[in-house]
């Protein structure tokens, strides 16, 4: 079957003022499959998630969207072109009411469409009923798994075909996490083109089609979930060398 | 009677602070930084519209826009010197202390387009009324009721709308809004403009009552608004308008009081009063109770 790449990313570098955060990575993302990135803290994970998004510019490679070069672009561009970014740690709009974030996740189609964007309110309630009941609560009144739905939710109102999600199970109970990633397995299924950046790698094994692991701001490795079982090359780059 | 001649007396005056705290609010809720240059931008614009009125002589309903124009215009100007630059969380204070330093370059420039110490301002020709024993100034009461009207519509329109969503969405965190594909710049310079235009008006009212400009009425108005915004509520544009009144009320009793020396200590006691006790503002969010609840979620 011909697969189509949705991401390319080559030989991305990007730097925090002095420090090298990526050096040199270079991933794909295919269609409608859910790419995981695996990395201990400070791999550059969350750095390369936030450079394909936008907010931060690389000093060098390129990133190719559904093969258009989108490399420094504005983040809002690249929201109209379907990319869409849930951020670490949620950070929904804390003193706007659940609904209010739905809207502003709309950002972008509000003025113009704003039936249709009522209507995929409706349709994120009925996917996440826990948003319905809180629909006039304030978002950050919520509990750390309902504000990650509320999260997802908002992302998704922008229609996105790929979605970059950073972390969906931090400082959530074991539970709770097992709840976001069957979201995220079903969102896939739908068809939503999904790249997952995790910590918790023996979570991310569960769901994710392709896996490519980060360490030090280089990737080292890339492939199927056969090969990354194989290799027990998770281990070397959690626990060192010697592990392995 | 006389207390509640006093009592009027200082709720119509205090309005003209709340319109000034208005336009602090709005910057302030919006980007959490407190503009400091905003009383001297907006003595730039009354400055420039008089300069630009002695040379063309038009009537007073073409020199209320120049007004606005100006004002937004000079704030317009110090969004893009003091705040665009430092839109970091590092540049909350640089950009306090350029505005701080843009304040003394726009009062050098008002100074040079309005040389005489004092200026005749254009007035209001608006009688007084009087109500039994009570007198109302006619101007005075046009300026409570803008005043009312202009903060009713910034309260609808925040609370309301879809341009006030992306607003308090900037405003509770602007990287995040920026992920929604929000220009947040363009959101901050919109604010300003908006604020320009309140101060105009605030400007315009107050300076017609009192018929005359002088070099120290951007200090006032910096000055005043701030007291009026931190005594209401940060970022609250309820607590604005009240915050305002309050001053003034507050000021009208204790002047009345203690002699006009005591307008002035008034203003910093209540400040210094509502500080120790609620330093969030009467109005605003309680600031470190806000900060804990919003770390302890998890």
């Amino acid at each position: 079957m011909e697969e189509k790449k949705i991401l390319e990313v080559e030989g991305l570098e990007t730097s925090y003022d002095m420090i090298k955060a990526l050096k040199g990575v270079s991933i794909s993302a295919i269609t409608g499959k859910l790419t995981c990135i695996l990395g201990p803290n400070g791999a550059g994970k969350s750095t390369l998630l936030f450079t394909l998004a936008g907010i931060l510019n690389p000093d060098r490679g390129k990133v190719i969207f559904e093969g258009e070069d989108i490399t420094n672009q504005q983040t809002s561009n690249l929201v109209e072109k379907g990319l869409a970014l849930v951020p670490e740690n949620r950070l929904i709009f804390p003193h706007l009411t659940v609904q209010e974030n739905l809207l502003a996740g709309a950002y972008a189609r509000l003025a113009k469409e704003r039936e249709i964007v009522e209507q995929d309110i409706s349709e994120m309630y009925a996917r996440f009923p826990v948003l319905k009941e809180r629909s006039s609560q304030l978002g950050g009144t919520m509990s750390g798994g309902e504000q990650q739905m509320l999260a997802v939710a908002r992302a998704l109102m922008s229609k996105p075909k790929l979605l970059l999600m950073d972390e969906p199970s931090v400082g959530l109970a074991p539970l709770i996490v097992g709840e976001i990633f069957s979201i995220i397995k079903q969102l896939n299924e739908e068809g939503i083109s999904i790249v997952l950046v995790e910590q918790n790698a023996s979570k991310a094994l569960e769901i994710g089609d392709y896996f490519y692991l980060l360490d030090q701001g280089k990737q080292i490795f890339g492939g199927s979930r056969e090969a990354i079982l194989k290799e027990n090359i998770i281990k070397k780059a959690y626990l060192g060398e010697s592990a392995g | 009677m006389e207390y509640i001649q006093i009592s009027i007396d200082g709720i119509l005056y205090g309005s003209s602070y709340s319109l000034i705290a208005l336009g602090f609010s709005l910057v302030f809720g919006v980007m959490r930084r407190i503009n400091l240059a905003y009383g001297s931008s907006l003595l730039l614009g009354i400055a420039a519209a008089l300069w630009v009125e002695n040379k063309l002589n038009f009537s007073i309903i073409f020199f209320i826009p120049t007004v606005l124009i100006f004002c937004s215009l000079s704030n317009l100007y110090v969004e893009r010197v003091c705040f665009a630059p430092h839109n970091t969380k590092a540049g909350v204070v640089v950009s306090m202390i350029s505005s701080f330093a843009i304040w003394m370059q726009l009062d050098e420039i008002s100074a040079q387009l309005l040389p005489d110490r004092t200026h005749s301002f254009p007035s209001l020709e608006v009688s007084t009324f009087e109500f039994g024993e009570l007198f109302f100034r006619g101007d005075q009461i046009l300026n409570i009721f803008i005043a009312f009207i202009i903060s009713a519509i910034l309260f609808l329109a925040v609370y309301k709308t879809k341009y006030g969503i992306i607003l308090r969405a900037v405003s509770n965190s602007a990287d995040t809004a920026k992920l929604m594909g929000c220009n947040t710049n363009l959101v901050n310079s919109l604010t300003f403009i908006v604020a320009g235009v309140i101060g105009g008006i605030a400007a315009f009212l107050v300076l017609s009552t009192e018929s005359q400009v002088t070099p120290l009425f951007g200090f006032w108005c910096t000055l005043k608004g701030l007291v009026a915004m931190m005594i209401g509520g940060l970022g609250s544009l309820v607590g604005a308008f009240w915050g305002g009144l309050l001053l003034g009320l507050l000021e009208a009793h204790l002047s009345y009081q203690f002699g006009p020396v005591f307008r002035e200590i008034t203003t910093f006691s209540i400040l210094l009063i509502v500080l120790i006790i609620r330093p969030g503002g009467l109005m605003g969010v309680n600031i470190y109770k806000d900060l804990k609840s919003r770390d302890e979620r998890i």
